[in-house]
Parts: structure tokens; C-alpha cells; sequence
């Protein structure tokens, strides 16, 4: 009967928080904002790419064989700048041959070129095309680098003809990172596609950034709620007809559902707006634009990870929030409580975004594994492509187990904290409440 | 200090015991084993002043506060043991949610105790009715006077029907035709079967409505019992008499151990030292020619017992210090 009656009280004061929640005027323009900040978000890479056909991608051509990269170098701009009738150009790229690889590509890391091209010779007498890059090198471009070293492999082919007699081979091309591209490298060499990858990291910076703003956000309305029930005094009527513990969980799960149904009517018009921009793209820049690749990187894997990080992340910020704001007695004192508490976000928001540029540092991979920090970084990692399905599975493992921990420590100081009135929340009165509980 | 009489504890299961209760906080006695006991089916006043310890009591009972030593029981099983549906109870700190319409938060407190929605919907409105107050019903609540808050939070306090009252001074901040509705309410609360204690420092309140009474002073019991026993207990007993002629009774000054406490056109109370008879003052009243229009033995109001136990009228704020052991124990 006991179990049956804390469901109940979970389950009514949730149903309070969420009804309570949606029905206000805040959620409803919050939403709004949200979802037309995400819009714009989602418009962002197809507005890069109008931008980016004035800019000029500087690429470094480098081959063991003499001559080639040379040869390479003036076909590709021969090809690849179209020259204009009145005596312009629409530039969009320029070669320059270089000597040695690593040194190229370390000029790549260091921003310098765009990409580096390493060209090999293979036994077949084909081509092979390498092309090193740290992001820098945008969807379209890659693909246009593409046609070029067609072109380059076709002529390549007819000017050995007849001496050899071979068969034409269509040049290989790959897109490769330049950090942990190459043999050398630590760890498995990671061939994504320029395309792909650049449509990960767009959708990986939406899905953290939002995954960061609504932890913190909504970690607030906990916050804010907690807070509300004590300066409007309804606390002590409250907690003697339920629980700490249904008031705690019941709150949690309240605003964590209507945090969630924000989110969905966020990331709606969001989708619909990727899915548009690669319509919209593909008239303004041509078919194969490459500006609906997002949508691609959004897998459904990806999307279902998003959800279980933002679920279990949430209840875990959640309890934070209310713990600390059981010991407040006015609304003014959310503001001292509230950068303390978006320190923990802030800093598991910075591996994210290393992981996103494709960094594996140690700590990045350490901070994919902190239950506080998991949500943004295994999340990154994800997005980019860079995570064992163990590394995330052990991250939600690990989070699956502190919640509830942190969500108990949360009920001891909340139930301590509640009927307190009047005095400055300090670490010594949390650990008080925390010991005594 | 006078002896503290001790409460006889009766034997039956079926009371609401407060049982050697003990509560700190930091250097503070807020509770110093306090004891009584409250039959079932009584409206029962709980008087003290300010920081006597009212609340702290009624916050152990509903779960809010841990003691550090005693408990509490209902029907023998100690209140931690007990369902919050036990109690109804109307905090000193009134509140609501400011947002929220009135009949939602009523359901929805009903809801918490384990009240199906439909009757809770149906028994609230039928409390707004009784309260004169069905145009509340889908208002805010910060849209409502103090008054009217307070009456909600008494009906959100008894909407799930439970055995026990905690009314942690209910009549505070009402105007008189609101006392009336509320009283009215205990007594047939009571009729119905449920025990009702409320917290007072107002003594002609719990003299008007309560069965019995126990008056608390700094967490400790002082004394306890039905009204007659706790007026008695003083051992002073009181004449009202009426004279025609001088009302200012200057005869009474013949009879020793005697003072008039409240002089009166009609009436004029005279109390009387233990062992002053009242025959006394009648004697000395014909001896010196006055003529007797009424005269009446009466027993002290709780407010002079009040002052006579405790040393000074409960309207009085008591500032709880820390005894020197107890600082010296912190510091």
C-alpha cells in the first residue's frame, strides 16, 4: 500500500508540475524563442555555404613522384577556377605544391591550408587521392575536389598512354582527418567523408548546445519551483500531506516532462527546417549542394542517444537544483546558487565542444565518462562518429547508477531544507543538512 | 514556581498521547518533555505564547519535524508509523500556490491524501458552500483576502476527512463573522467523531469552544485538563457580586485576602486568597449596610489562570535564550 501510495503522491505532483508548467505564459514564449533560435541554427550550414563561395580554399598539393603534384596543382586550378568572360574569376580554390606530407598536414592543423592533397601512385598506375583536413574544407568544396581529381586522373591516364598499356582507373579519394590521419597515427585511422563529417558537427553543436541550455534552463525551473513553494509559505502544507521524497521525485519528473515535450516542439520546426535547407540549397547552389547532409548525420542512433543523455542528464542536474534550493528562503537567492550550479555544466560543455572538432584527447575521453559531464561530451563523440558502443554504453551504466544516488542526497538536504527560513545558504548548512537528513 | 500538577493519563488506547516529548534546535529547548494527553472526540485547546512550542509539537505530529526524545501516538501507534492522511492539518505559516485556482489546489491536496478526484471535487465545493464562499471557487489564490485564504486552507486541511485536527491557530487574522463560521465547523467536526486540537493564545476562544486544555510555557507542561479542572487549579476562587450604592466596595477592605480584579457597574469580581471563605464577603457586605443584588461563586477565567501559572499573559512574546550550559556546549 505504501509503494502504491508514493507512486500516487509522485505521479499528482508531477501531473501539478506539468500541468501547471505548459499552461504558463513563460513556457509558451519560451518555446517559441527556443524553437526559432533553432530554426535559425538549422539554416546556419546552408548559409555558410551561400558565404562560402567568396571565400578561397588554399590547398597544398604534395607527391613522391616528381612532377606530379605540380601537374596535379595547374589541373586542378585549370579546372576547378572558372575563368570569366570579362577577365574575372570565381576562385574558389588555390594550389600550391609542397614537398613533404607531414609538414603539410601539420600546416592544415595549424590553419594554414584548407586540406592537403597527397598524391600516390598506385601499382595499377591509377591515382590515389588523399586529402588530409581538419574541417576546414566545407561539404561542396570536397566534392568539387572530387571532380577535379577525375579530371586530373583521366589526363594523367591519356598522357601515359601508350607506353603503358593499362586500363583506366578511376583515382581513389578520401577525405581523412589530419590529426589522426596516417599510419603513424595512435588509434585507428578514421576515414569520414568531408561531407558527412561537416553535417555531423552541425548537428552535434545543436544537439549539445540544446542539451547544455535546456539542463541548465530547466534545472532552474526546478530551482525556481522549489524556491516559489517556500516563499509562498504553501511548503509546510505541502510537505505534511506528501513526502520529501514525492515532492522531490514528482518535481523532477514534472518539469522533466515539460522540458521534454519543449524540446520535441523545439527540435520539430528545427528538422523541418534541415530537411527544407537542402531543397533550398540545392536551387541556389545547384544540385548535390551537399547542404542536406545534416539531416544524414542526424541518425536515428544519434537522436536516441540525444534522448537518454537529456533524460537521465536532466534528473541529475534536477536534484542538484532542488537540493540547493531547499535551503533558500527568498527568490533573490536563486541568483547565488545559480552560477555554482552551472559551473559543473559549463565544464563538461568545453571537452564537448573539443570532442566535436574531433579532439580524443585523454581528458575528453575521461570527461565522456562523468555522469555530470556524459550528456555533452559522450554525446559529442558521438555526433562526430568517435565512440565505441561499450564507452557509450558504460557512460549511460554510470549515469543510470549515480541518479538515484545523488536524487537520495537531494531528498535529505530538501528535507531538511524545506521548513528552513532566513539563513544564507552556505556549504556548511548544506552539509549539515545533507549529515542530518 | 507553584507545583506542577500532573496529568492523569488515561488509560485508553484510543487518545491522541503526547508522550515525554523532547526537541532541540542548536542552543534552543524548544519542547523539554512535554506530556498530555487528548481524549478522542474533544475539541481540545493547545494554549501558550508565542515560542512555547505549539507548532513544533503539531510539525512532529504530521511528520515535518523528528523529536529528539518521546513521541507522539493516535490510538497507540506512534505517528511515524502513521499515515499523513491521520491528520488535517492547518499550519501557522498559511500559504497556497498564488497561481492556481482555488478548486484546483483543494482537489489537489485531497488528491495528496489519497481522496478519488470526484469526491474531492464534491466535498469542496460543499466546504466552499458552508464557508460562503462558492465564488472562490475558480479564483487565484493570490487573488483571495488573508481571510478567505485561510478559509481554504482549512478546508484543504479537512477535505480528506481524517480523525485528527492540527490547527495551529486557526482564528488568527479572521474577522468575527469568519470565527463564527469556523467554530461552528469544529463543533460539528467534533459531533461527527473527529478530535480537534487547536493552538491559541487568545484565552476567551479556547474558554468558549474547548472541552479541555493544556497550557504550555517554554515546551513544558504546565497545566492540563478539562476547563473546569484547569480553572479550578490555581486553588483561587472568585465572587462576583452585585451591590446597589457605591460599586467601588470599600467594605471589602475588612475582609483580608481579598481584591476586587475587575470592577463593574453590574458586576464586580473579587478574588479570593486560598482559605478565604466567600461567606466572608458576604457577611462584611451586609455588616456594612450594602444591599446584595446578586451574588455568584465563580471560578478564575483561564486568562487569570494563564497569568498565574506562566507569570504573564499569553498575548506576551517569550524570547527563547539558550541557557548558559547549553552555550557554553555550542561555543
Amino acid at each position: 500500500m505504501s509503494r502504491l501510495a508514493a507512486f500516487r503522491g509522485i505521479r499528482l505532483v508531477a501531473m501539478r508540475e506539468l500541468v501547471e508548467r505548459v499552461r504558463s505564459r513563460a513556457f509558451l514564449f519560451s518555446t517559441l524563442l527556443l524553437a526559432g533560435l533553432a530554426v535559425v541554427v538549422a539554416l546556419i550550414p546552408l548559409g555558410v555555404r551561400l558565404f562560402d563561395r567568396a571565400t578561397i580554399s588554399r590547398i597544398a598539393v604534395v607527391s613522391a613522384e616528381p612532377g606530379l603534384a605540380a601537374y596535379a596543382a595547374g589541373t586542378l586550378d585549370q579546372y576547378l577556377n572558372v575563368r570569366l568572360e570579362a577577365g574575372g574569376s570565381t576562385r574558389q580554390f588555390t594550389f600550391q605544391t609542397a614537398t613533404d606530407e607531414v609538414a603539410a598536414r601539420n600546416e592544415v592543423l595549424a590553419g594554414h591550408f584548407s586540406a592537403a592533397i597527397s598524391l600516390v601512385r598506385t601499382p595499377a598506375h591509377g591515382l590515389d587521392f588523399r586529402v588530409y583536413s581538419s574541417g576546414g574544407l566545407g561539404t561542396d568544396r570536397a566534392q568539387l575536389l572530387q571532380v577535379g581529381a577525375f579530371a586530373v586522373g583521366i589526363l594523367d591516364w591519356t598522357a601515359s598512354q601508350p607506353s603503358t598499356i593499362s586500363p583506366f582507373v578511376q583515382p581513389a579519394f578520401e577525405v581523412l582527418d589530419a590529426s589522426t590521419g596516417g599510419a603513424s597515427g595512435a588509434g585507428a585511422m578514421v576515414a569520414v567523408d568531408a561531407a558527412d563529417y561537416a553535417g555531423r558537427r552541425i548537428v552535434g553543436i545543436v544537439l549539445v548546445v540544446l542539451s547544455f541550455l535546456t539542463l541548465v534552463f530547466y534545472g532552474m525551473w526546478v530551482a525556481s519551483g522549489v524556491v516559489a513553494e517556500k516563499t509562498s509559505r504553501v511548503m509546510e502544507l505541502l510537505i505534511s500531506a506528501a513526502t520529501a521524497q514525492d515532492l522531490v521525485i514528482g518535481k523532477i519528473v514534472g518539469i522533466g516532462i515539460a522540458g521534454l515535450v519543449q524540446v520535441l516542439f523545439v527540435l520539430a520546426p528545427a528538422l523541418i527546417a534541415l530537411i527544407g535547407s537542402g531543397a533550398i540549397g540545392d536551387a541556389m547552389l545547384g544540385p548535390g549542394s551537399g547542404a542536406s547532409a545534416s539531416l544524414s548525420a542526424l541518425s536515428p542512433t544519434l537522436l536516441g542517444a540525444f534522448l537518454v543523455y537529456f533524460v537521465l542528464g536532466f534528473a541529475l542536474y534536477a536534484a542538484l537544483y532542488a537540493a540547493a534550493a531547499s535551503l533558500l528562503s527568498r527568490a533573490e537567492d536563486l541568483q547565488i546558487i545559480a552560477l555554482p550550479l552551472s559551473i559543473p555544466a559549463v565544464a563538461g560543455y568545453f571537452p564537448a565542444v573539443l570532442a566535436l572538432s574531433g579532439g580524443s584527447a585523454w581528458f575528453i575521453r575521461v570527461a565522456s565518462f562523468v555522469p555530470f559531464w556524459s550528456p555533452f561530451v559522450m554525446l559529442s563523440r558521438i555526433a562526430v562518429g568517435r565512440a565505441e558502443p561499450w564507452e557509450v554504453a558504460v557512460s549511460m551504466l554510470l549515469l543510470v547508477v549515480t541518479v538515484p544516488v545523488v536524487t537520495l542526497l537531494a531528498i535529505r538536504v530538501y528535507r531538511a531544507g524545506v521548513l528552513m527560513y532566513g539563513q544564507p545558504p552556505t556549504l556548511r548548512l548544506y552539509w549539515r543538512a545533507i549529515r542530518g537528513g | 514556581m507553584r507545583p506542577v500538577p500532573a496529568l492523569p493519563l488515561c488509560s485508553c488506547r484510543m487518545s491522541l498521547v503526547i508522550d515525554h516529548l523532547s526537541k532541540r534546535f542548536g542552543a534552543v529547548k524548544a519542547l523539554d518533555d512535554l506530556t498530555f494527553e487528548v481524549a478522542p472526540g474533544q475539541v481540545f485547546g493547545f494554549l501558550g505564547a508565542n515560542g512555547a512550542g505549539k507548532t513544533t509539537t503539531m510539525r512532529i505530529a504530521v511528520g515535518v519535524l523528528e523529536a529528539d526524545a518521546g513521541q507522539i501516538t493516535w490510538e497507540g501507534r506512534p505517528s511515524t508509523e502513521l499515515p499523513r492522511s491521520t491528520w488535517g492539518y492547518l499550519p501557522e505559516e498559511r500559504g497556497l500556490y498564488p497561481r492556481m485556482q482555488v478548486l484546483d489546489q483543494l482537489v489537489f491536496f485531497a488528491q495528496l491524501h489519497g481522496v478519488a478526484p470526484d469526491r474531492a471535487r464534491r466535498e469542496a465545493n460543499a466546504w466552499l458552500r458552508r464557508f460562503r464562499a462558492e465564488d472562490l471557487a475558480t479564483r487565484k489564490a493570490e487573488q483571495l483576502s488573508k481571510g478567505n485564504q485561510q478559509k481554504i486552507q482549512f478546508i484543504a486541511a479537512v477535505l480528506h476527512e481524517p480523525p485528527v485536527l492540527l490547527m495551529d491557530e486557526p482564528f488568527t487574522g479572521l474577522d468575527p463573522v469568519n470565527v463564527m463560521l469556523l467554530r461552528e465547523a469544529f463543533l460539528e467536526l467534533r459531533d461527527r467523531g473527529r478530535t480537534v486540537v487547536f493552538s491559541t493564545h487568545q484565552m476567551e476562544v479556547a474558554e468558549a469552544l474547548c472541552e479541555a486544555v493544556a497550557i504550555v510555557d517554554r515546551g513544558r507542561m504546565v497545566v492540563g485538563g478539562s476547563i473546569r479542572d484547569v480553572r479550578r487549579s490555581t486553588g483561587r476562587r472568585q465572587v462576583r457580586i452585585s451591590v446597589a450604592g457605591d460599586h467601588r466596595l470599600p467594605w471589602l477592605a475588612n475582609v483580608p485576602g481579598t481584591r476586587v480584579i475587575q470592577a463593574g457597574m453590574d458586576r464586580t469580581a473579587v478574588e479570593l486568597d486560598e482559605g478565604v471563605e466567600p461567606d466572608a464577603v458576604l457577611a462584611a457586605a451586609i455588616a456594612a449596610g450594602a444591599r446584595v443584588l446578586h451574588f455568584e461563586l465563580a471560578d478564575p477565567s483561564l486568562e487569570q489562570v494563564f497569568i498565574d501559572h506562566v507569570g504573564r499573559p499569553a498575548d506576551e512574546e517569550v524570547h527563547l535564550a539558550p541557557d548558559a550550559a547549553d552555550v557554553e556546549a555550542v561555543a
